[in-house]
């Protein structure tokens, strides 16, 4: 059962000679989301490490809120190659997110989820 | 080997199957009740789809003369309390989901692929389990009635209100899962619609050359897709709350039923415009036909639409005016609210300026679209002084409010769709609707709709409230409400008028042997390139597209000093093949087993557990069969292959003859 | 939905050249149904934030998260995107027997991470925390149930994908079928990883 691509495989490789460059490029990216995803471990492990222990609790809200950004987008850009791929196909799904985030951010303002702490509702 | 087969595509490669997965014939009909069944047809489904909104607008239809009966005089018990709440909430929701936004479906399956010079929609059976999922979430909508009654919480279903504490029946369940089940058809369909808009114009068609009304579908499908699953979501959270004790809208266990208002509305508003921008879009095509100009301002009407479209999600809290959001949020919903008037007048100076100066015939379709200028107007203009918060808390919950909605929906809306239904139907049909009787139903349905609604606006300043099932003598209500209920039973009567028209012209072209002209109205846009009837395969060749109006400028020619000559008559310009080189998708049964199970699910989901299994089991099982059927027949169409060959995914350049069609399908076996 | 979605991909591979834009019907139409996604799981994360905080007496989130066992169950499915798109690429390559070892990495990583959340699920309720017990666990239940069976449909695809590559019905010309379901998994990781931090990280009673 092994794979060949006798009569598919020569037309095809022309045209993605630069693939193994990609692989290294989802290697090292899926390194470095990790990396990313320890450090929010630790901010639960190591409340205390100055990097996010400022502004009574902000420090941890705003530093995760950063690095789940930076997942995203790295996840979309290089995993769902939306950094290659026809632009309107960003276009689309940044149209989602920015909606998503508009609409449910107002929301959230008029239940006052972002002054009254835990006594809102 | 550049292109690749219609063989290669199949993920089962080995051909010709004629058993999909055992058990059907793959369906080849063209005729009778089962190629309706089966059919992937974008022109059938659309047709379906009108027919179907039809049925669903009598019985809507029927609801509302019930509410306007109840109505007629004070403490009037033709209804009781509890039957008139689902009267009006089933009234409510079958128009708004089951007649307004599938008749635009019916217009936009229909017209769009034609307008656009394509053959089919992106994904043929997709499209065709859409119209499944739409139909059997209205037949399980209404199956209520006879299994315990209906919906009784407003078309808005608020919450704590709709819990099962306060409605303990089965209705609101039913609202909750049909609405669920029509909400897949949506958004299938809004992924379908946009994708073939956006991949599969005909050659020279951009964007900027399409006719408005597809331009217009373009962003009701976008509002569709991002709106649907909003409301998916209050859906589900109520249908656990409901179904399973969850404590989404559970005040006593710290719930805010103000969340539900927000996920309602953040859908609900932008429902609105892609319930009125279908309507929009067929007015902007019909008005330059019989003004005989070019549309005044086409890139103005087109961004219009699209700032419509975008600005539409940002005025949701308008209707929450009086729940206690708090001053800031009145203010800025209020300030977005009088904002969004801006495009929408756009529009309506627009279509007004494309009739100054014309040479204006006053057609059927001309009378509708005009109706829906004029009293859209008037729907507009009190909705601006809903956008005023001090105003809108006198007029919130009462008959104001229902006055406006109605001279939007159905001033606005419905009138553009009869207009529309004028216009297009001897495309569709190849019959052209009696004219007298036309215009008598125009003026009828005007009279009627005026008197209805016109009234509303009086009471609702006179303070009578919504969604009460009746009132009291020397309120002074008395009056307007014979008046409106006396409108009602006119409109109704105008909507029957319509049907007979149908039938009327219909018989007598069949009877004399009427023979449709193929440009009956001298028109523009390009579906009217393809002959009346349309024929199943749209066009052959597809055209290729220079400019807007496109079919117009293959008639017209502009000389030196800009006076139009004609150049061509219609049937030299209309396309008469045979179609003798196309190829279309295939007919399945897929779909409609796939959309069939579930509703099956959904009784399941309300009466036992066990039925939710075998409609779970049907689905998987219509699924399967889907992806495993190829979505081309192999034996269908093998006798004649040439360079017209067309599919649903794109125009193929050529296609293999039969020798390289099989050593494609041996290579394929050396694969893996 | 999107199986569907995939049922259709089987129909119309590689007529990307033909379309308009370039880009096939299939890959647009997905990106289309997840910019549609982003506003499901917008609305039911916007639901927990505002039901997070329990009443009082009522077990929050504080009391029943575990979070070293989500970090890790997290980092599993983080890594299943890693090889889904190492699967893309083989087939692209045309390397049959690679894409089916990656291919069937990711469905396993998947497999890890339900049947992480499934004992989570099962912890809880043991703890006192049923669906029904307070509006937390509700919403709490709810987000993370519509993802489990997000990456359940996920894996139903994956496994569909290798049992025809094995056939031999998953030809190197059908690559863009692998993208197209690599889109929607690598989208249920993103999910994740805003659950992950929104739900799971973020102190309840910080100022956000
Ligand atoms: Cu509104």
């Amino acid at each position: 059962m092994t794979a060949t691509a006798v009569d598919h495989g020569p037309a095809e490789s022309g045209g993605h000679a630069e693939h193994k460059s990609h692989d290294r490029t989802y290697v090292i990216t899926a390194i470095g989301l990790a990396i990313i995803t320890f450090a929010e471990t630790a901010t639960y492990l190591w409340p205390k490490v100055p990097v996010w222990d400022w502004g009574d609790g902000v420090g941890i809200t705003v530093s995760l809120l950063v690095m789940m950004a930076v997942k995203f987008f790295f996840v979309g850009a290089v995993f769902m190659h939306l950094k290659f791929d026809n632009k309107l196909l960003a276009t689309t799904f940044v149209a989602g997110i920015v909606l998503a985030i508009g609409v449910y951010l107002a929301v959230l303002f008029a239940f006052r989820f972002f002054s009254a702490g835990t006594h809102m509702v | 080997m550049a292109d690749d087969t219609a063989m290669l595509a199949l993920p089962a490669a080995e051909r010709p199957r004629d058993l999909a997965l055992g058990v059907f014939t793959r369906p080849r009909s063209k005729t009778g009740w089962r190629s309706w069944v089966n059919t992937v047809d974008h022109k059938k489904i659309g047709i379906m789809y009108g027919v179907s909104a039809l049925v669903f607008l009598l019985i809507g239809g029927f609801e509302a003369l019930l509410i306007r009966a109840q109505l007629w005089s004070p403490r009037n018990s033709l209804l009781s309390a509890d039957q008139y709440n689902q009267v009006y909430t089933m009234h409510g929701t079958t128009m708004v989901f089951l007649v307004v936004m599938p008749i635009g479906a019916a217009f936009a399956n229909y017209l769009m692929p034609l307008q656009i010079g394509a053959r089919d929609v992106a994904f043929p059976r997709l499209n065709a389990f859409s119209f499944w999922c739409f139909l059997g979430g209205g037949i399980f909508l209404n199956s209520s009635w006879l299994l315990g009654g209906g919906a009784d919480g407003g078309w808005f279903m608020y919450a704590p209100n709709s819990g099962v504490i306060y409605s303990p029946s089965h209705g609101i369940d039913f609202w909750n899962l049909g609405l669920i089940i029509a909400g897949i058809a949506s958004l299938v369909g809004s992924v379908n619609l946009i994708t073939t808009v956006i991949n599969m114009r005909a050659p020279g068609m951009s964007l900027m050359k399409m006719p408005i009304f597809t331009w217009m579908t373009l962003v009701t499908q976008f509002l569709l897709l991002f709106a649907v699953p909003v409301i998916t979501v209050a859906q589900f959270l109520l249908m656990f709350d409901r179904l399973f004790n969850a404590n989404f809208f559970n005040v006593a266990q710290g719930a805010n039923p103000l969340l539900w208002q927000h996920l309602f509305w953040i859908f609900g508003h932008p429902e609105v415009y892609l319930m009125i921008l279908p309507a929009f879009g067929i007015v902007s095509d019909i008005l330059p036909v019989f003004s005989r100009k070019p549309i005044f301002g086409y890139t103005f009407i087109v961004f219009s639409g699209v700032a419509i479209g975008f600005m539409g999600w940002g005025v949701w809290a308008h209707h929450m005016f009086v729940s206690g959001i708090g001053p800031v949020s009145v203010m800025v919903f209020s300030l977005t609210t009088m904002f969004i008037a801006v495009p929408t007048g756009v529009k309506i100076l627009n279509w007004t300026a494309t009739m100054v100066g014309g040479k204006l015939k006053f057609d059927t379709p001309m009378l509708f679209s005009i109706g829906l200028i004029t009293m859209f107007t008037i729907g507009g203009l009190s909705g601006v002084s809903h956008s005023i918060a001090p105003a809108d808390t006198q007029q919130t919950d009462t008959y104001y409010i229902v006055a406006h909605f109605h001279y939007v929906l159905f001033g606005g809306a419905f009138f553009g769709f009869v207009g529309g239904l004028y216009f297009w139907f001897p495309k569709a049909f190849g019959v052209l609707l009696n004219e007298t009787l036309g215009k008598f139903n125009f003026w009828f349905m005007l009279i009627g709709f005026n008197l209805t609604f016109g009234p509303m606006h009086i009471l609702g300043m006179q303070g009578m409230s919504r969604r009460i099932y009746t009132y009291d003598e020397g309120f002074g209500f008395t009056f307007w409400n014979r008046l409106a209920t006396v409108g009602a039973f006119t409109l109704g009567s105008s909507i029957l008028f319509l049907i007979f028209n149908i039938i009327y012209s219909v018989r007598r072209a069949k009877k004399l042997g009427l023979e449709c002209p193929n440009d009956p109205w001298d028109a523009r846009t390009l579906e009217w390139i393809a002959p009346n009837p349309t024929p199943e395969w749209n066009f052959d060749p597809i055209p290729t597209v220079t400019r807007v109006d496109d079919f117009w400028y293959r008639k017209y020619e502009e000389t030196a000093d800009h006076r139009l000559v004609r150049v061509a008559t219609a049937d030299e310009v209309v396309q008469h093949s045979n179609g003798a080189g196309v190829h279309l998708p295939s007919p399945s049964y897929w779909p409609l087993i796939t959309a069939f199970g579930i509703p099956i699910l959904c009784y399941g989901l309300i009466f036992t557990l066990w039925l939710a299994l075998v409609g779970g089991l049907l689905i998987v099982a219509g699924l399967y069969g889907w992806a495993l059927e190829p979505p081309d027949d192999p034996d269908a169409g093998h006798d004649h292959h040439d360079d017209h060959h067309g599919d649903a995914g794109g125009e193929h350049a050529g296609e293999p003859t039969e020798a390289e069609a099989g050593s494609e399908a041996k290579e394929m076996e050396t694969v893996g | 939905m999107a199986s569907v979605t995939v049922a259709e991909a089987h129909g119309h591979a590689d007529h990307a050249h033909e379309t308009n834009t370039g880009i096939s019907n299939n890959k647009l139409a997905m990106w289309l149904f997840l910019g549609s996604e982003c506003l499901l799981f917008g609305g039911l994360i916007t639901t927990y934030l505002v039901y997070k905080t329990p009443l009082p007496g009522q077990k929050g989130p504080k009391e029943v998260f575990d979070i070293g066992f989500t970090s890790v169950s997290s980092f599993v499915l983080l890594m299943s995107s890693l090889t889904m798109v190492l699967g893309h690429s083989a087939i692209e390559r045309g390397d049959h027997y690679r894409t089916r070892l990656w291919l069937t990495a990711t469905a396993s990583l998947g497999a890890v991470f339900l049947s992480g959340q499934i004992y989570e699920f099962t912890a809880f309720v043991k703890e006192g925390m049923g669906y029904t017990s307070s509006r937390f666990s509700s919403a709490f239940y709810t987000l993370t149930g519509f993802h489990g069976v997000h990456v359940t449909v996920g894996i139903i695809m994956l496994v569909s994908l290798i049992l025809l590559s094995i056939r031999g019905k998953l030809p190197t010309e059908r690559a863009e079928t692998v993208e197209i379901v690599g889109l929607y998994w690598h989208f249920v990781d993103i999910v994740w990883v805003l659950i992950f931090a929104v739900v799971y990280l973020i102190p309840v009673g910080a100022p956000v």
